[in-house]
């Protein structure tokens, strides 16, 4: 939780003096919080300013004082922040690209930068495998291996030699380059190369595999991050029209053109929103409708069978070529990745020409796209891969067929001139049976033709058709710029897709072909800078797009995807095949991963190998295996239940409501009814009643409100009810505008603790992480709290569980901590929380029960006039539900029936003084300065540990105990309101309240109801409101710490 | 960049970057935009007030239909003309920035849509915020049928107490869970 209550303090903090260095420790780091919360605050940068200013006084006030080591500690500190900043500057300048994506933003939203920040993105990962694949097996095998042309896999063959260094043998990847670090052939076999005996074989497949489980590791952590950022995935809530409204303008797009389509967009999008909800279903000639998607499908789904096709078809005819023609020509040898790629840039716009005729809605019609596109590269690279894997098949089976062959021709005809010619036969086909090398080969190729086609087609189709468009439509006879050729539009979801299906080829190809994601890192900085560049000259953002952030996990389940199947034909290359003979650090193996096997049989010592055979053997592996299914199991049985307690929850949430209406209504009509005779019945009932007459009656006092009693009730129901106190007297005639600040500031914050707890709630019924919460109102209506009395904002939140038949009861405070609670009747008290458009929360009590009251003011301007209402007449009163109900917040509190309350001090204890109001008006000043003590105080408390809270918490009692409407009350009002403020911890008084208090209910009580107070030992009412809800602050503040909550906040005192 | 720090201050920049979520190049970079934007004689002037007709001039606001609304919410004149100082243009600028937090953001989102400041969203707030985002011409605005509509869904969808108007905490619950709202609610000098 945010510590977003504390701020306001500073302010009375100024005023404390104290030489405990504890207790001043204890204000600095709360001054120190301050500083560091300060600008999650959404203040005006003046006001910040000041409490900054002045926090930071008292920090160097203090500190002083304090003990040296203390002041090394916050030096230390405060450097390592300053530090931190620092670094964070430096951090921040050296983000790759960050200046650029951020004018993109500007110009074109998010959704299209989103695309450079995947980009971006992938960019990290690939430099990451490169430097994995770099340094330990690239530059290893640079520095210690076998130097080029010493090893017969390192030479390039006499009849390739003369043609080593064309353009078009190096331009397919053959020649030098073909025996070169590029490619897996022409690493060395030799178990240990160098001095220090570097395992490159061993290395090579570690590395081959590491670059796919850091790709799934970082990609399913980002995953994580995302979803955990987004919590729209896992709540099922439907707010389309708020987020159509609320979120539809993207703030970031500054290009008018780019502003345009942007609401043009939302125009649309609102539209259609607003049309599905009038008519889910339009009947256009649904026949026609289906006949036409299925035909497209029909389409789209020959044109992924063609394509596949002739992917085959391309390497089958390469390879015969092969075979039959010596010498290539430079079409021959790159026609399979040209073909490749050009499938790649042509199939999209058919499938998008063919998705018109499906008249799907846009957003569908763009998923099916993306869906297609996967498919359709997907298509590709299996067919691609599936066909090379054939020809290695055939290869190898060649090969071997040469073998047999050989071996007969020798022993039949033993004439060495056929043995000499057969045995160059034998190392040709040697040499060029590498069919990693010509996989890694075909791979790396694909990539360069892709890079090559993606250039082109940005300068042709974008670039050239821009500067047409642009320049031609003024000598043209329609409007270029808004018909036919148009500007380029950045699509987004295909140019990620085209990223996704790069990065695939990356990881198909990395094993073969080390150095592919070195050339991809080289890729993606040429496409970063060509595509950010033609974004901002030639191309206006896509109308239809995925938003940032919701698509970025869908981009990365697709790459997570494309992982996956990419994965796949390696993993079973090496598997399946076995490994070149005499090319590769894994020749002469039967199987590539023999070399783990071997590693850990010859250079691991005997027991490591005996483990490991018994790790791997099916006595471990099953039951492994099985505990995962059991483990995924579980959780997904566990999702499932949180699932369906979320929408009990709400369920609940909302009859709720339906009957929290309805009560308050009855209770409106109540207060109507009892007005008049307030007077009398406040004097003479025990119960706390409240100032002047427009109060709510408690429903002890006044049979008529009944209702809120009926044990009909459902225990976990929570009720606020406001009661519109009128104090409108004291709000305006009290305090000197000057001496307000404090007060307001504590007002505030106080408003922010129900706030707080309201957002809680909510966010417990959603099972989301409760949302911090910053001071609501502060900033706007600053004028009009001023004319508010400010003391009455303070709110104590205090919250009931009642358990139904049984004596003991909770008090939760704040939602967190569980409390109990005193509730002399068996029933459950129903509280109801009403809320009216100030938000002032009351609570009915009971007689006899401690009073816990709260307000809440949401918005001073329409307490403001809520309070001049009611000046007129309580019935001009206008009662809103509470716009959350409180619930309990974990599950297992459901089963018990639970009250939360939020009752209002400052009420109560104006109608215990039974006094004139002014008085306590005059007494506020005091009561301010008081309070900046008692806040100070708190955290010492907290410090000093559970003995300590309950003292303090029992120097509460006296306000309490003038709640508890017992024969004792008068005695401990006049107590209390004496004495001036002791602001020592242990008040001789507290006992004696806390006793008079628990002897009060108990003569009403059954014995085993248990209290739990927080109590007030001050003597003003007014200020023991403000210091009430101070304390009540100080333990929302301590309830983000669920250990120290439990010790602070509870005061027990068993009856 | 040696100029505007000496300008600013190194205090007072400091104190910038602890109450804001910018960092220095941004609040350099925001010095500087904001100097651009003075007339030569207000240079001298401390605490000088840019009237909001100079501020929607940036290129960054220009073409945001909440730009007045923002310039009100985040001014602190006394005369609610939307005039900045260059705190409160710091102050908007980390509200929108990258690493504001969604109570932040939300918060000033509130503001902004509630036009008539009243601490809650009501159907005129929302009409005019509806408004602000389809423009006033005749083919883009809503019919007075289809705004009912629209406000109608928008109210069932998020004021959970059902008093007709959205507030704060509802308003807060609704954009938390948006997914887009944290990466749309930015504003990069």
């Amino acid at each position: 939780l945010h510590r977003n209550l504390l701020t306001p303090n500073s302010y009375e903090d100024e005023r404390v003096e104290s030489d405990d260095p504890e207790e001043m420790f204890q204000n600095i780091q709360h001054q120190k919080e301050i500083i560091a919360n300060i600008r999650t605050r959404p203040w005006p940068m003046r006001r910040k300013l000041k409490v900054l200013k002045q926090a930071r006084e008292i920090v160097l006030k203090y500190e002083g004082r304090l003990t040296r080591t203390r002041g090394y500690q916050t030096a230390g500190a405060d450097l390592l922040k300053k530090l931190s900043r620092l670094l964070y500057n430096i951090v921040v300048l050296f983000i790759p690209w960050e200046v650029r994506i951020k004018k993109i933003e500007s110009h074109f939203g998010s959704g299209v930068a989103s695309y450079f920040i995947f980009l971006r993105w992938l960019f990290g990962i690939n430099i990451v495998l490169t430097i994995l694949t770099g340094a330990f097996i690239v530059l290893p095998e640079l520095l210690a291996g076998a130097p080029f042309g010493t090893t017969r896999s390192k030479t390039i063959p006499k009849e390739h030699m003369a043609s080593a260094q064309d353009l078009d043998t190096i331009w397919s990847l053959g020649g030098y380059l073909q025996y070169s670090v590029l490619f897996y052939g022409y690493y060395g076999s030799v178990r240990k190369i160098g001095t220090a005996g570097y395992r490159l074989p061993l290395a090579y497949f570690l590395v081959g595999m590491a670059v796919f489980a850091y790709s799934f590791i970082i990609l399913l952590r980002k995953m994580a991050k995302n979803s955990r950022l987004s919590l729209a995935s896992a709540s099922d809530e439907n707010f389309t029209f708020c987020w159509r409204v609320f979120c539809a303008w993207d703030y970031l797009i500054g290009n008018p053109e780019a502003a345009e389509s942007k609401g043009a967009a939302i125009v649309n999008n609102i539209r259609e929103a607003i049309c599905e909800e009038q008519e889910k279903k339009k009947e256009t000639s649904l026949a026609v409708l289906i006949s036409l998607r299925i035909l497209a499908n029909i389409l789209v789904l020959l044109s992924l069978a063609g394509s596949i096709y002739i992917i085959y078809f391309v390497v089958d005819r390469s390879q015969k070529l092969e075979q039959e023609k010596p010498e290539l020509t430079l079409w021959e040898k790159n026609e399979v990745s040209v073909v490749v790629s050009l499938i790649t840039m042509i199939a999209p716009s058919a499938f998008e020409l063919v998705a018109q005729l499906e008249m799907y809605h846009p957003r569908t019609s763009l998923r099916f796209q993306l869906a297609r596109f996967l498919v359709l590269y997907l298509g590709n690279l299996y067919s691609l891969i599936i066909a090379l894997l054939d020809k290695v098949n055939i290869m190898s089976s060649a090969v071997i067929a040469t073998i047999l062959d050989t071996a007969n021709t020798t022993r039949s005809s033993m004439t060495p001139m056929a043995l000499s010619n057969l045995t160059t036969v034998f190392e040709k086909n040697k040499q060029d049976q590498c069919w990693e090398t010509y996989v890694g080969q075909e791979m790396l190729k694909l990539s360069i033709i892709d890079m090559i086609f993606t250039v082109a087609s940005i300068l042709l189709i974008d670039f050239i058709r821009g500067l047409v468009v642009r320049y031609l439509s003024d000598c043209c006879c329609w409007d270029l710029e808004s018909k036919f050729p148009e500007y380029g539009e950045f699509k987004i979801a295909e140019n990620v897709l085209h990223l996704i299906y790069n990065q695939g080829m990356i990881w198909m190809g990395a094993f073969f072909s080390p150095c592919l994601p070195a050339f991809n890192v080289m890729k993606l900085i040429g496409l970063m800078y060509l595509r950010s560049w033609a974004v901002l000259t030639c191309n206006v953002p896509h109308q239809q797009v995925f938003r940032a952030s919701r698509s970025n996990n869908f981009y990365l389940a697709m790459l997570l995807f494309m992982l996956f199947l990419c994965m796949l034909p390696t993993i079973f290359a090496i598997v399946r095949y076995r490994p070149s003979q005499h090319c590769g650090p894994f020749s002469g193996q039967e199987k590539i991963y023999d070399i783990i096997s071997d590693t850990v049989e010859t250079d691991f010592p005997l027991w490591f190998g005996k483990v490991m055979s018994y790790v791997t053997s099916p006595i471990v592996v099953l039951p492994a295996v099985l505990l995962l299914f059991m483990l995924i199991y579980y959780l997904q049985a566990i999702a499932r239940s949180l699932k369906f307690t979320n929408n009990q929850l709400r369920m609940q949430l909302q009859t709720e409501r339906t009957e929290d209406k309805k009560k308050v209504f009855q209770l409106a009509a109540g207060t109507l009814l009892l007005s008049a005779d307030q007077t009398t019945e406040q004097q003479e009932s025990d119960v706390t009643s409240h100032e002047a007459s427009i109060q709510t009656p408690s429903p002890r006092r006044n049979g008529n409100v009944t209702n809120f009693q009926s044990p009909v009730r459902r225990g976990n129901s929570i009720r606020t009810i406001s009661q519109s106190a009128s104090r409108s007297e004291l709000n305006h005639s009290g305090v000197p505008g000057t001496s307000r600040s404090p007060s307001v500031s504590s007002a505030t914050t106080l408003k922010m603790l129900l706030f707080h707890t309201q957002n809680q709630i909510e966010s417990i019924v959603v099972y989301s992480p409760s949302p911090r919460y910053s001071d609501p109102s502060e900033p706007v209506y600053r004028k009009t709290i001023h004319t508010l009395h400010p003391v009455e904002r303070i709110i104590t939140a205090q919250g009931c569980v009642g358990r139904r038949g049984h004596t003991t009861r909770y008090v939760i405070v704040n939602e967190h901590e569980p409390r109990k609670h005193l509730l002399r009747s068996a029933t459950r008290i129903p509280r109801h929380y009403l809320m009216e458009e100030p938000a002032e929360i009351v609570e009915l009590y009971p007689r006899n029960i401690k009073r816990y009251t709260a307000r809440a003011i949401h918005h001073q301007p329409h307490l403001h006039r809520e309070e001049e209402e009611e000046e007129q007449g309580p019935s001009s009163r206008r009662r809103m539900p509470l716009g959350k109900s409180l619930r309990p917040k974990s599950l297992s509190d459901l089963h018990q029936p639970a009250h939360f309350y939020i009752g209002e001090r400052a009420e109560s204890h104006c109608s215990m003084a039974k006094g004139p109001y002014e008085a306590h008006e005059e007494e506020e000043e005091e009561g301010e300065m008081d309070w900046g003590e008692l806040d100070q105080c708190q955290p010492q408390a907290k410090a000093r540990g559970a003995e300590q809270v309950l003292v303090r918490t029992r120097r509460y009692v006296p306000s309490a105990g003038r709640h508890s409407a017992s024969p004792s009350r008068g005695r401990h009002v006049e107590a209390h309101v004496k004495p001036k403020v002791k602001q020592k911890l242990e008040t001789p008084l507290t006992e004696s309240d806390s006793a008079s208090v628990a002897s009060s209910s108990d003569q009403q009580n059954s014995s085993v109801d248990q209290y739990i107070q927080v109590i007030h030992n001050k003597d003003r009412y007014l200020k023991a409101d403000t210091r009430h809800g101070k304390l009540a602050k100080k333990k929302s503040k301590t309830s983000c710490d669920p250990n120290v909550t439990e010790v602070n906040d509870l005061v027990c005192s068993n009856v | 960049m040696g100029t505007t720090a000496s300008q600013l201050g190194k205090d007072l920049l400091s104190e910038y970057q602890e109450l804001t979520f910018l960092t220095k190049q941004e609040i350099l970079l925001a010095h500087k935009r904001f100097s651009e934007l003075l007339t030569k004689d207000e240079k001298d002037v401390p605490n000088v007030r840019v009237p909001m007709e100079r501020i929607l001039t940036l290129p960054e606001l220009k073409s945001n239909p909440f730009r007045k609304r923002i310039c009100l919410v985040f001014s602190t004149s006394e005369h609610k003309d939307g005039s900045l100082t260059f705190e409160d243009f710091l102050d908007l600028l980390s509200a929108f920035s990258d690493s504001a937090t969604m109570e932040i953001k939300s918060h000033y989102a509130f503001r902004i849509f509630d036009f008539d400041d009243d601490g809650t969203l009501d159907c005129d707030d929302l009409q005019q915020l509806v408004n602000c985002l389809t423009g006033e011409t005749e083919d883009t605005r809503l019919t007075q049928d289809e705004m009912r509509q629209l406000i109608s869904n928008i109210l069932e969808e998020s004021d959970i107490d059902k008093d007709g108007t959205v507030n704060l905490s509802e308003f807060q619950h609704v954009i938390s869970r948006s997914p887009d709202f944290i990466s749309s609610f930015k504003i990069v000098l």
